[in-house]
């Protein structure tokens, strides 16, 4: 027992480092993603047949192709064409790349999901579609995405690991080091996972939250 | 990229999917063994289940791959990368599975239970012929989702040196930097099978709601 | 007062419209009446545009709606979407199903037409949703939410939600068929008040007792025509069409 508190203050530092890297990423990505899934959703419902078929082969591109394709992709495709980005950048531009398709399909259920005859009842009031957009539409379509989109944010959180594979120093990343490093076998890993377990927990709380704070439902 | 390389990257593809058919095989297995402890009148029993299902989704699936890795490499020496990947995906896709699962068996409306209870049937029996069916029917969407799950965590264990289609595709990027179409095909290999899994899936079930719910002759 | 000619409207193929005929004078009342899927709502949708329909004209107070009238060999243009607005104003709708907007409190629901389609100011339009709130008989919840009402209380918000915008005529689809028995009566007592105020009003409804009470005129749809329009006295007491009398039959 004494052992591992000496190793966690050896290496606690190190770990809290790597974890904000994690969160930091993951926080930034996640937001972006919200505006990029945003936008082709937009995109999706007003720009016409052709617009929803280029966001429609766009979703089912990324669905059905895994995250680290992207990250190589970008990390080592834009060296080539003369971008020399932080491999941190790289990494967090294709997971926003990959989860903006997924949040398309979020806002899309949570679109579905607003009774049909919602919007006939802002027609019939004779209110022009963007004032009906803005405040029948868009209020309920965000409270329905919430739990889906929390869903989402657990699973950025932990894509972010696969950005070990090129090279930025996150929280597996970190793990791995270290157990080269002390010949620890497997504790660092262990270790990693409760800081992953503990940031799921939270993000899960926060969805819980965000939803009580609806007075409606 | 030359054909050879082509020819590389589809052998690597072929070993992406044997390995992502034998987990989900497997995970599914466990997952039928899994299902049951959510509903145990046990506490402890539930309790376990919801803690394997908590810690297994909630830790990156790489995370766990490194973990088992260097875990049974110090128990028992060097192992197969191959053994540990879908050793790891199984437990990975056994949770996913499970939940699935439970979800079939919550979506199955209560006024069914009365009447299986007030027509006296065997246990065995309501679970066979009401509830499995009832459940088949009900997951097999998320089901299929998960399965396309699996074909794509298996290029995280490339992370692992386990050799698939991912590593195959960085080493030829290292090695060639024709970056742009190397990842092209491997996206294509991964599409088809991503893709094929989600049409047997829509083929699956409208044959089984042509022939009404649970395709079981009553 | 309104003015409807020819509609016909097809669904997939099926007609389901196959010309309608109707005039409705200013502050009258007219029951649809017919069986399940003879398009009493589809028609009803059409008279406020929610349905687009395939041929025909609607006039309100002269003025041609929904439709550019057509040149002499030219196909007929919608109006643009602010038009459509504004033509919308002038009737009131209540469904079936009240669809008021749960995320918003009953006075807000009441509100929203005024303050966003007729661009009144806040105050005014809150002046005015307090008083129709009051009027049917729901001062004292006026913050509460769809989901804390009942359906007999939602459905009267309803209502006000489509006076508040001083409609000319009262379009009303079934609207006690959702509620459980108890709570119709409330509602129809809205209703009741309403004949009164001297407007207009359409009403689809399976509730013969209350259309013979408060319908000027019933016209009853079948095979998507009017077979038979007139008093109420006529037409449900002493019917001409043979359906009609079928119908009245199976329901009694």
């Amino acid at each position: 027992m004494g052992q591992y508190r000496a190793w966690l203050e050896a290496y606690g530092a190190a770990f809290f480092d790597a974890a904000a890297w994690t969160l930091g990423v993951a926080v930034a990505a996640f937001i972006c993603a919200l505006l990029w899934g945003a936008l082709l959703f937009f995109l999706r419902l007003n720009g016409g047949a052709w617009g929803a078929r280029a966001v429609d082969a766009y979703v089912q591109l990324f669905r059905n192709t895994p995250v680290l394709l992207p990250i190589y992709l970008i990390y080592f495709g834009f060296p080539l064409v003369g971008l020399l980005w932080p491999a941190s950048i790289c990494g967090g531009l294709a997971l926003v790349l990959q989860n903006g398709a997924y949040i398309c399909e979020i806002f899309r259920g949570g679109y579905k999901a607003i009774d049909r005859v919602q919007h006939d009842a802002a027609k019939s009031l004779g209110l022009m579609p963007w004032i009906a957009f803005r405040k029948v539409t868009l209020p309920q379509l965000l409270v329905h995405s919430i739990p889906a989109l929390g869903n989402q944010a657990v699973l950025l959180l932990k894509d972010t690991s696969l950005l070990s594979a090129i090279t930025v120093v996150e929280l597996t990343m970190q793990a791995k080091v270290l157990t080269e490093r002390t010949g620890a076998a497997y504790a660092p890993f262990l270790v990693a996972a409760v800081f992953y377990l503990f940031m799921v927990w939270a993000i899960e709380f926060l969805t819980r939250l965000a939803l009580r704070g609806v007075r409606w439902r | 990229m030359t054909p050879s390389d082509l020819w590389v990257l589809a052998q690597a593809a072929a070993i992406s999917l044997l390995m992502a058919l034998a987990s989900i095989a497997l995970g599914t297995l466990l997952a039928v063994l899994l299902t049951p402890l959510a509903f145990a009148p046990w506490t402890l029993l539930r309790a376990g289940y919801r803690l394997y299902i908590f810690v297994v989704r909630g830790t990156p699936v790489l995370l766990l791959a490194l973990l088992v890795f260097y875990a049974l490499a110090s128990f028992w020496g060097r192992i197969s990368p191959y053994a540990a990947g879908v050793m790891v995906l199984t437990f990975y896709l056994a949770a996913l599975f499970a939940e699935v699962f439970r979800g079939g068996v919550l979506a199955i409306p209560r006024p069914l239970w009365d009447c299986c209870k007030s027509l006296g049937l065997p246990r065995l029996s309501i679970l066979r012929r009401v509830v499995s069916p009832l459940v088949a029917r009900y997951a097999l969407p998320p089901y299929l989702n998960v399965c396309v799950m699996a074909v794509k965590a298996s290029s995280v264990l490339s992370i692992i040196s386990v050799w698939e289609l991912t590593l195959a595709s960085r080493e030829i990027i290292e090695r060639t930097l024709d970056v742009y179409r190397v990842l092209a095909v491997a996206a294509v290999f991964y599409f088809i099978m991503c893709f094929a899994i989600d049409r047997l899936g829509r083929q699956l079930e409208s044959r089984l709601a042509a022939r009404g719910f649970a395709g079981e002759r009553l | 007062m309104i003015e409807i000619r020819g509609i016909r409207k097809s669904f997939a193929g099926v007609e389901i419209l196959r010309g309608i005929d109707l005039s409705i004078g200013a502050g009258e009342i007219v029951a649809l009446i017919g069986r399940s899927g003879c398009g009493k709502t589809t028609l009803l949708r059409c008279i406020n545009f929610l349905e687009d329909y395939d041929a025909g004209e609607i006039k309100l107070d002269g003025e041609v709606l929904w439709y550019r009238p057509p040149p002499q060999t030219g196909a007929r243009r919608r109006y643009p979407e602010k038009d459509l607005a504004r033509q919308r104003q002038r009737m009131g709708i209540v469904f079936q199903q009240y669809n008021l907007f749960p995320h918003m409190t009953a006075l807000e629901n009441v509100c929203l037409g005024p303050r966003f389609g007729q661009k009144l100011s806040a105050e005014v339009a809150e002046v005015r949703a307090r008083e129709l709130l009051t009027r049917v008989g729901l001062a004292e919840r006026l913050n509460s939410y769809p989901a804390q009402l009942s359906g007999g209380q939602q459905q009267r918000v309803a209502i006000a939600r489509a006076l508040a915008m001083k409609p000319q005529v009262l379009l009303l689809d079934e609207i006690t068929s959702a509620l459980d028995p108890e709570l119709v009566a409330e509602v129809e007592d809205v209703i009741r008040t309403l004949t009164q105020e001297g407007i207009a009003m359409v009403l689809v409804t399976h509730a013969m007792s209350f259309a013979r009470e408060i319908a000027h005129r019933i016209a009853y749809l079948a095979d998507g025509q009017i077979a038979e329009i007139g008093p109420p006295q006529e037409v449900l007491d002493r019917p001409r069409d043979k359906g009609l009398r079928e119908f009245l039959r199976r329901i009694r």
